[in-house]
């Protein structure tokens, strides 16, 4: 029988908890509580004595101080009653650390079945009707996709059995079996793809057929007892082809055409040509690059000594269903990719980016999330990811638009760094040999994230399989993560990569193609609860985990570390170069595939790519006559929600951890301006530091994706320099989000234009990652950003996301303590613009603000703005710089007023000194979004220093910081436009999120 | 000279052992990393494990994901495994430091407040911030220059960041006294000019009694703080080193702010143990 104890503030103490979730039943659904107060339930489902529950309930889970319990029902003067519990299966960490503290103290272990199942009651005080409480639990308390709950009203409350006794265990009764699969005709197979959900590509299946159906193939599976396909070869076959693992969609086929000029171009392979290919030329100028293009990140040099790693994912499909743990689970998969980069990295900084629906939306579709919860969970997601894992987030950007309600964007991009030689030998390279041990190590194997890859691969609809929303565990994989760093030290690693998309079947499959040949043994893989099909363990995708190859005379050593640190490792299997994959259960093949098979002729996916240029497709400039009130105009823009000021969530992250901070999120006088980019120290010892900068820009796809691309580009780099990075040293990573480019004239009708819009971003792409002479580290692409969301009529519609590239660029930085910020130092510095400013307005905030998309789309002159970066960059460890600041979203209008924010000085402006070209009117000279430009201010003793080193390049001065905190604009001959308080400004910025915290 | 030895625990989800070694390190110890489960397996091989070391610091982190509250089951490990050495280390003269996971720890397992000699009861709490969330904030606090803290002598005010979610400190208002009255309350939240924050947002960045930021036993011995020194060790860790720096530039002073105050709590305890 299973003991419930209940564990509760005493009734004196403030309940945080409960009084944010009172909070936001106000705030978010206009219900109003009185009170809520919180109760953690654990559910001991084990045998132990009376004393023995009493010892584990004193002396581990109440706090006397603060803290009384019960293992009777401690509920008392309430409304009503909200248990909310997880769904069998769902991963309960704080459930498995009480077995852990439970096992140390009573020095028992628990039998196979044992568990501690962790939930919450929410003891609610207010007059509200049944289906208030049960908006507040869909809504804000619980996910139906991972949790179950119950509401109890007093009437029905039995006071002796409270809640119940919620155990959720998983039991399925199921013998694991492996079942065949007919091939008799293309059609049989396709239709046994669908029922089992295998998303086999139409276009593969006469591949696999043929594969199966070879003689000499057919012979050699004879020798192990196979005939026909099993499951587990298909769903591996299955994984391994998805576009999520195969990136089909970037390898494949372009018909490209212009509409209205008829140019046609066949465009094969977008990876190769515009993103290998460019990062091979760039690397012949780039001796810093020491690893790209093969492994789970790349890697570039830090000094002579250190090798740093980076790489970005996104967690989209499973953030929007579950928001938080699809986004913990993304953060701590990126995390992942760094400790599998090489013999493996340690973490020193994550960065994520959001893009979703407006906070406050109230159209009328009605998404599985509504955004605010939605963002709420991912950003708790990543918070809970980074913080519980030690991993510093010094770095994020947030985007609203109503395009990502059909799916969110959650990009997660990581930084590590290892010696250049661990135990002797170059840390970046790595290899299977035959005869290494194929050690799983870190989690268990359940039922959980089966079909993700795959999933992950189509459009968001009802009938998506849940199965595949992961909670992450930050505890499990820190421990995981300090172990390995040791074992790599002592030289215990051979190969090492994560187990994440596609799980075994891809970490095995893919780590045995250096040894050409591996053999598992699926039953001795552990796993969270029995009755897994032997497909279930080779492809499910259960988290923390890590494969790595293991000489068998290092495994001793290997195994006493990973006890050492409380980490679950177990030898599944063993390279070889037999060529086949062979998985084995208890003793019977279940799958024998070629290796060579993966790479064999599949057939190139193919699409036809239709671009129409942006003032053929109907769009204008819009006609708009000079504003009368500057100031409140800018003010507007300052508390526009891509503009207005976010810090709720970089305070909630920890950017300090690891002791290397050296250009914090937030900066300038009251910390609270969002700093160009982050830098860190990641050796303690050595003054060198990492930077990084983020950039996107998704609406000016609307215009036109080559600039779009372009300007993100220019953007981040942009970014990076303005901090002090080395522009001769630009790593960039490449993370595409873009909606479904398989044209379909019903599901899909724009599917043409889509694809075009992906050949002209990675045109630009490849463009400017040569011109600006960065080669690609890393990157990913995450194609299907489409989703049917309900309408108000029970109709179904389509949303499909704007075209986004997150663009990240990293760098190095000899000396941290030259770095700069963007707060101006003192009054009297000279405020400099560096670059041209232009017309150029179109798909920008000023535009949006007044309703249009405009035509004329910020373009890049690489020739142009590079000279002045180097100069810049020259000025800057020249020490001639006091602060430096990229103009981005909003104009020279919107970062003037940050830059004058974050001092809290004033600044007077003209901006006649504006230096331009064509006819820029006032406000375009306040709000374009011309690229390629800085604000710069420097001490007056050193402006004859910095204007010689700009020399002959487009730069000017254009005002003074002043001591009274006034923002004071002029043009048009001396005529003032703004004259606006700084914290006034300041106000408006903060207001629209400012309750947050 | 005598050689300072110091250890910096690791494992299960703490997460500041580098940065705290090297503030060790860099006060001049010699200081060491050492996983829990390491010295709880040597406690199985040999007896008095801790003599060697002269400076115990439970560092930052998230032991065991603090799913059972910040520090419990750290606590409960240590107690169980470690308890005796613990106290008998503590009886030989020699100092421990928690920083906030480690302070956790230490108020979970008792030895702080420690009030009496004794190490084994739990009388204070670290409890969930009022705003119900994490939060990452440079704060000010001031030092108390009658509490017998090793740790801050010398010390008035100190700027360093805060990072939890679990660090309102609360105790019942006769342990609060008794604590006042001990001169236990070694460091408070501040406002800018130095005056206790007496509950101000974001100041006292998690609504603790008393604005109470850190506490030491009686002797002064045992301290643990919510505020992370080891975050504070090169002065680019401060939050506006660039605005000192460019005043640094163009008046060729060092500012105050600018030297890495975090470092003297590792110095004091460095020195006090070569002073005995």
């Amino acid at each position: 029988m299973a003991a419930r104890l209940e564990i509760r503030l005493k009734k004196h103490l403030f309940d945080a908890e409960g009084e944010g979730v009172r909070k936001k039943a106000s705030q978010y659904f206009g219900i109003q509580l009185e009170g809520v107060r919180t109760i953690r339930v654990l559910t001991i489902d084990a045998s132990l004595s009376p004393s023995q529950l009493e010892r584990i309930r004193t002396e581990i889970f109440t706090n006397p101080v603060t803290e009384e319990s019960s293992y009777s029902p401690t509920a008392r003067d309430f409304d009503w009653i909200i248990w909310v519990g997880f769904r069998p299966g769902v991963r309960d960490t704080a459930g498995s650390t009480a077995v852990e503290a439970i096992e140390d103290l009573l020095g028992i272990t628990f039998k196979p079945g044992e568990a501690v199942y962790t939930s919450k009651i929410y003891e609610i005080k207010g007059r509200i009707k049944k289906e208030e409480v049960e908006k507040v639990v869909k809504e804000l308390l619980a996910n139906e996709l991972i949790q179950q709950w119950k509401i109890i009203s007093p009437e029905d409350w039995n006071p002796a059995n409270g809640i119940g006794f919620p155990v959720q265990k998983v039991e399925l009764r199921h013998e694991p079996q492996v079942s065949t699969i007919a091939i008799d005709s293309d059609e049989q197979l396709r239709r046994l793809s669908v029922e089992r959900n295998l998303a086999l590509h139409d276009q593969d299946i006469p591949v696999i057929r043929a594969y199966f159906l070879r003689d000499d193939i057919r012979e050699e599976r004879k020798k192990v007892g196979l005939d026909l396909p099993t499951d587990v070869e298909l769903e591996y076959i299955s994984q391994a082809r998805s576009d999520h693992c195969n990136h089909n969609t970037f390898k494949g086929l372009f018909h490209y055409r212009d509409l209205f000029t008829g140019e046609e171009r066949d465009v094969d392979n977008l990876f190769r040509t515009c993103i290998e290919q460019p990062t091979l030329e760039n690397m012949k100028q780039k001796d810093w690059v020491i690893s790209v293009l093969w492994d789970n990140a790349g890697v570039g040099r830090f000094d002579n000594d250190y090798y740093y790693a980076i790489t970005g994912e996104t967690h989209n499909s499973p953030s929007n269903m579950e928001a938080y743990g699809g986004a913990l689970t993304g953060i701590v998969g990126v995390y992942r990719d760094i400790m599998g980069t090489g013999k493996g990295a340690k973490l020193i900084l994550g960065t994520y980016a959001y893009c979703v629906g407006h906070r406050d939306y109230s159209g009328p579709l009605k998404p599985h999330l509504h955004p605010r919860r939605l963002l709420d969970g991912v950003v708790e997601g990543v918070r809970d990811g980074g913080n519980k894992s030690g991993i510093p987030t010094p770095y994020g950007l947030l985007l609203f638009d109503d395009s990502f309600i059909g799916k969110c964007l959650v990009f997660v991009t990581a930084m590590g760094i290892m010696p250049a030689l661990v135990a002797g030998e170059p840390s970046h390279k790595k290899t299977t040999s035959p005869g290494d041990l194929i050690v799983m190590c870190g989690g268990r194997v359940g039922k959980d994230g089966i079909h993700g890859v795959t999933a992950a691969s189509e459009g968001y609809s009802q009938h998506t399989p849940a199965g595949h929303v992961q909670i992450g565990d930050p505890y499990t994989q820190k421990k995981m993560h300090d172990f390995l760093l040791e074992a790599r030290d002592e030289g215990l690693i051979a190969f090492i990569t994560d187990c994440g998309g596609g799980g075994l079947s891809s970490a095995v499959g893919e780590s045995a193609r250096f040894s050409n040949g591996a053999r598992v043994d699926l039953d001795k893989v552990p796993l969270k609860y029995e009755g897994l099909d032997q497909w279930e363990i080779w492809v499910s995708e259960s988290q923390e985990r890590m494969i790595v190859a293991v000489k068998p005379e290092h495994l001793n050593r290997f195994m006493a570390l990973s006890q050492k640190h409380a980490v679950e490792s177990t030898v599944i299997g063993e390279y070889n170069d037999s060529g086949y994959l062979k998985l084995d259960y208890k003793g019977k093949t279940c799958a024998y595939i070629r290796m060579d098979f993966l790479q064999s002729d599949f057939p190139q996916w193919e699409f036809e790519a239709h671009w129409i240029p942006p003032d053929k497709r109907g769009l204008t400039e819009p006609v708009i006559a000079e504003p009368q009130d500057h100031g409140q105009l800018l003010k507007e823009m300052l508390s526009r929600p891509n503009i207005c000021s976010r810090n709720w969530i970089a305070r909630q992250y920890d950017h300090e951890v690891q002791g290397g901070s050296v250009i914090k999120p937030l900066v300038g006088r009251d910390l609270d301006i969002p700093s160009d980019a982050a830098v860190v120290r990641p050796i303690l010892e050595r003054t060198g530091g990492i930077v990084i900068s983020q950039a996107l820009n998704p609406h000016y796809s609307l215009i036109d994706t080559y600039h779009m691309t372009a300007a993100t580009i220019d953007e981040a780099v942009r970014k990076v320099i303005a901090v002090g990075g080395d522009p001769e040293h630009l790593g960039g990573v490449d993370n595409f989000c873009w909606p479904s480019i398989q044209y379909d004239p019903e599901k899909n009708p724009d599917g043409k234009y889509k694809a075009a819009q992906l050949v002209r971003s990675n045109w630009a792409l490849r463009d400017y990652c040569l011109a600006y002479g960065i080669p690609l580290l890393s990157g990913k692409d995450s194609m299907y950003i489409d989703g049917n969301v309900e309408g108000p009529f029970g109709e179904r519609r389509k949303v499909s996301g704007l075209p986004t590239l997150l663009f990240t660029v990293s760098s190095v930085i000899e000396d941290i303590t030259k770095c700069v910020t963007l707060d101006p130092k003192r009054s009297g510095e000279l405020i400099y613009i560096l670059g041209l400013t232009r017309n150029e307005l179109g798909g920008g905030e000023f535009y949006q603000l007044m309703g249009h998309i405009g035509l004329n789309v910020p373009k890049v002159k690489a020739e142009e703005v590079l000279p002045l970066y180097k100069a810049l960059a020259r000025a800057i460890s020249d020490g001639l710089v006091a602060s430096c600041h990229a103009v981005g979203r909003g104009g020279l209008g919107v970062h003037l007023a940050l830059m004058a924010m974050a001092s809290g000085l004033g600044m007077e402006i003209d901006l006649d000194l504006v230096p331009r070209e064509g006819p820029v009117k006032t406000f375009q000279l306040l709000y374009s979004e011309s690229c390629g430009r800085f604000l710069v201010t420097v001490a007056p003793e050193l402006k004859e220093k910095f204007e010689a080193l700009l020399k002959a390049l487009p730069f000017s001065l254009i005002g003074q910081v002043i001591p009274d905190p006034q923002l004071m604009v002029k043009a048009d001959n001396g005529n003032t436009l703004i004259n606006e308080n700084i914290q006034n400004l300041k106000d408006s910025w903060l207001r629209p999120f400012g309750e947050l915290i | 000279m005598k050689k300072i030895k110091a250890m910096v625990l690791t494992g299960y989800g703490l997460n500041c052992d580098y940065e705290t070694h090297y503030c060790l390190e860099l006060a001049g110890a010699e200081s060491e990393r050492v996983h829990i489960n390491q010295i709880i397996f040597r406690t199985q091989e040999e007896s008095n494990v801790l003599d060697p070391y002269h400076i115990l610091v439970f560092c930052g982190g998230f032991s065991w994901g603090d799913d059972h509250g910040a520090g419990v089951l750290m606590a409960s490990k240590l107690r169980h495994h470690l308890g005796d050495e613990l106290i008998r280390f503590l009886e030989q003269g020699k100092l421990v430091l928690g920083i906030c996971n480690g302070f956790q720890t230490l108020v979970n397992f008792g030895l702080l407040p420690g009030f009496h000699s004794d190490y084994t009861q739990r009388k204070v709490a670290l409890t969930y911030n009022d705003t119900g969330n994490f939060i990452d904030i440079w704060v000010k606090v001031r030092i108390n220059p009658d509490s017998p803290c090793i740790f801050t002598r010398g010390l008035e005010e100190v700027e360093l960041p805060v990072r939890h979610g679990e660090g309102k400190f609360y105790a019942p208002e006769a342990t609060l006294e008794q604590l006042i009255g001990n001169g236990q309350v070694v460091m408070q939240y501040a406002l800018s000019n130095g005056e206790a924050a007496q509950g101000k947002w974001p100041e006292n960045p998690n609504g603790s009694l008393y604005d109470v930021a850190g506490i030491c036993d009686p002797t002064g011995r045992v301290f643990g703080l919510m505020p992370h020194p080891e975050a504070f060790n090169h002065y680019t860790n401060h939050p506006r080193w660039t605005y000192y720096k460019e005043g640094s530039r163009s008046d060729g002073t060092v500012s105050e702010p600018l030297k890495p105050q975090g470092i003297k709590i590792f110095q004091n305890a460095v020195k006090f143990v070569s002073s005995i």
